[in-house]
């Protein structure tokens, strides 16, 4: 897991988490307590809010950790503007992962489902001890936490491709098609208050 | 005028950037938008995220309505952005965007390192006041005579190689229909070699003005708009251009006739040229 101070963030999200789960066995498990603990009530159901307080994405979507990163800028740029789409600054960096504007779409695509193997499980938070953050999310996952820098061998390229309507190939070198790909990816995401 | 106060994020970003020029529309920094990490300690590997990126800020002006700078300030950095998307979709070469913040009217881009293709063809005075030069690796050599020593040095690239790479830009950007609007060698910039057997990558960069249209009329228009900054800022140019206009034949195939003629009306229609006494 890596951690993160943005100091032009307030201290309520200043923090920001990030780590790698490869071979998740429960993922199903895992977005059921997501559905539940959001129409749970009562103090037991804050307690479960508060132990799934996190982004779970599906790492084959994601091209690299700039590119999460930038979805998490936007989030937390949304909730300083009082400007939020979804409930969560953790579901904002779903909804800003997907092209569209639709925010099922966004949980369904780039959230954890039961065909999930690979998750990247985000926190924004206040300061505080990372080793707190990433024992809290080990309690969570069943799974082997792993470097961010295995991202590269898990992006599913099609994929990405094809949910971005990028059709055509862009460089004739395969390395550095991949590279532009990357590129209009993640300017894609940056810039979603401006096209979608 | 206080454009630096702490109160939100972007401004907290700004504040905290170093200035690299003022402009009569934009102030543009260097700034860093991801930081290194803070657990685990850094390793020592080299963070690519935490790179730093150039910073756009439309600063507001005064002398306009405020309802209307807002506006505006909206639509141009809007406008920019989008731009700068479709070129990347098209495969043009130019800078990748990092974060866009509307409501204070700010772009944030990757930081090119390099230097404009109009210091490295050696232009005359700059246009706009440079704070800082704080431009990449290749040594400012401002206070020196410039005449012995070749701005090109390090990037293994002749001047008519560089024509090529803008002809070949310009003509992927005017295939896919967008206009840049304000081409001089000003919003060209040549990226060293990453290593000594590659070469220098030209990006073009200021998207401001930009526009889309699949009219021969405009893109002409910005060919010229660019022969006529050539003529300006470098003396004894025109074999030069030439050189771009060829290049961009080669890419643009089928459609450089149309563009051609129209190319030639244009310069017959451009300033002072009426035959009336």
């Amino acid at each position: 897991m890596e951690s993160f101070h943005y100091s032009q963030f307030s201290q309520e999200y200043s923090n920001v988490h990030i780590a790698l789960f490869t071979n998740v066995t429960n993922a199903t498990e895992l977005r059921n307590r997501l559905v539940q603990a959001s129409t749970m009530s009562g103090p037991e159901g804050d307690a479960e809010r508060q132990a799934v307080d996190f982004a779970f994405i599906d790492a084959t979507l994601i091209c690299s950790t700039l590119h999460l990163k930038s979805a998490i800028l936007n989030s937390v740029l949304a909730q300083a503007q009082g400007a939020l789409r979804t409930k969560t600054v953790h579901s904002e960096i779903l909804w800003n992962l997907n092209p569209t504007n639709n925010i099922s779409e966004a949980i369904r695509r780039y959230g954890v489902s039961s065909s999930t193997t690979s998750l990247l499980v985000v926190r924004i938070g206040r300061p505080g001890d990372p080793a707190t953050v990433q024992m809290q999310m080990s309690a969570v996952v069943s799974g082997d936490l792993s470097p961010t820098s295995r991202l590269a061998g898990i992006t599913d390229w099609a994929r990405v491709k094809k949910y971005y309507k990028i059709l055509q190939q862009i460089d004739a070198d395969p390395q550095k098609d991949i590279q532009r790909v990357h590129e209009i990816v993640v300017s894609s995401v940056s810039m979603k208050s401006v096209i979608v | 005028m206080n454009p630096e106060s702490s109160s939100t994020p972007t401004q907290r970003l700004i504040s905290r950037a170093t200035l690299v020029s003022q402009g009569a529309e934009a102030k543009v920094y260097k700034g860093e938008l991801h930081p290194p990490p803070i657990y685990p300690v850094p390793s020592g590997n080299r963070d690519h995220d935490s790179e730093p990126v150039l910073i756009k800020y439309r600063f507001h002006k005064q002398y306009r309505h405020p309802t209307l700078d807002a506006s505006l300030t909206k639509s141009r950095v809007a406008g920019e952005a989008r731009a700068i998307g479709r070129c990347l979709r098209a495969g043009v070469n130019v800078p990748g965007i990092r974060m866009v913040d509307l409501q204070e009217g700010v772009l944030a881009i990757e930081w090119i390192n390099g230097k404009s293709v109009r210091f490295l063809l050696g232009g005359g005075a700059e246009g706009e006041e440079e704070v800082d030069e704080v431009h990449g690796d290749v040594v400012e050599s401002e206070e020196t005579d410039e005449a012995e020593e070749d701005p090109l040095k390090g990037y293994n690239i002749t001047q008519d190689d560089i024509m090529q790479l803008i002809g070949t830009e310009i003509a992927k950007m005017h295939e896919a229909d967008i206009i840049h609007g304000d081409l001089t060698t000003s919003n060209m910039m040549l990226r060293p070699p990453s290593a000594p057997d590659k070469s220098s990558e030209l990006v073009l960069i200021d998207f401001g003005l930009a526009y889309t249209s699949t009219l021969v009329e405009d893109k002409a228009v910005d060919l010229y708009v660019l022969e006529r900054a050539f003529a300006s800022t470098h003396p004894a140019s025109e074999p030069l251009f030439a050189s771009v206009l060829k290049a961009y034949e080669r890419q643009a195939g089928k459609d450089w006739k149309a563009i051609s003629r129209r190319l030639d009306d244009v310069r017959l229609r451009g300033r002072k040229r009426s035959m009336v006494g």
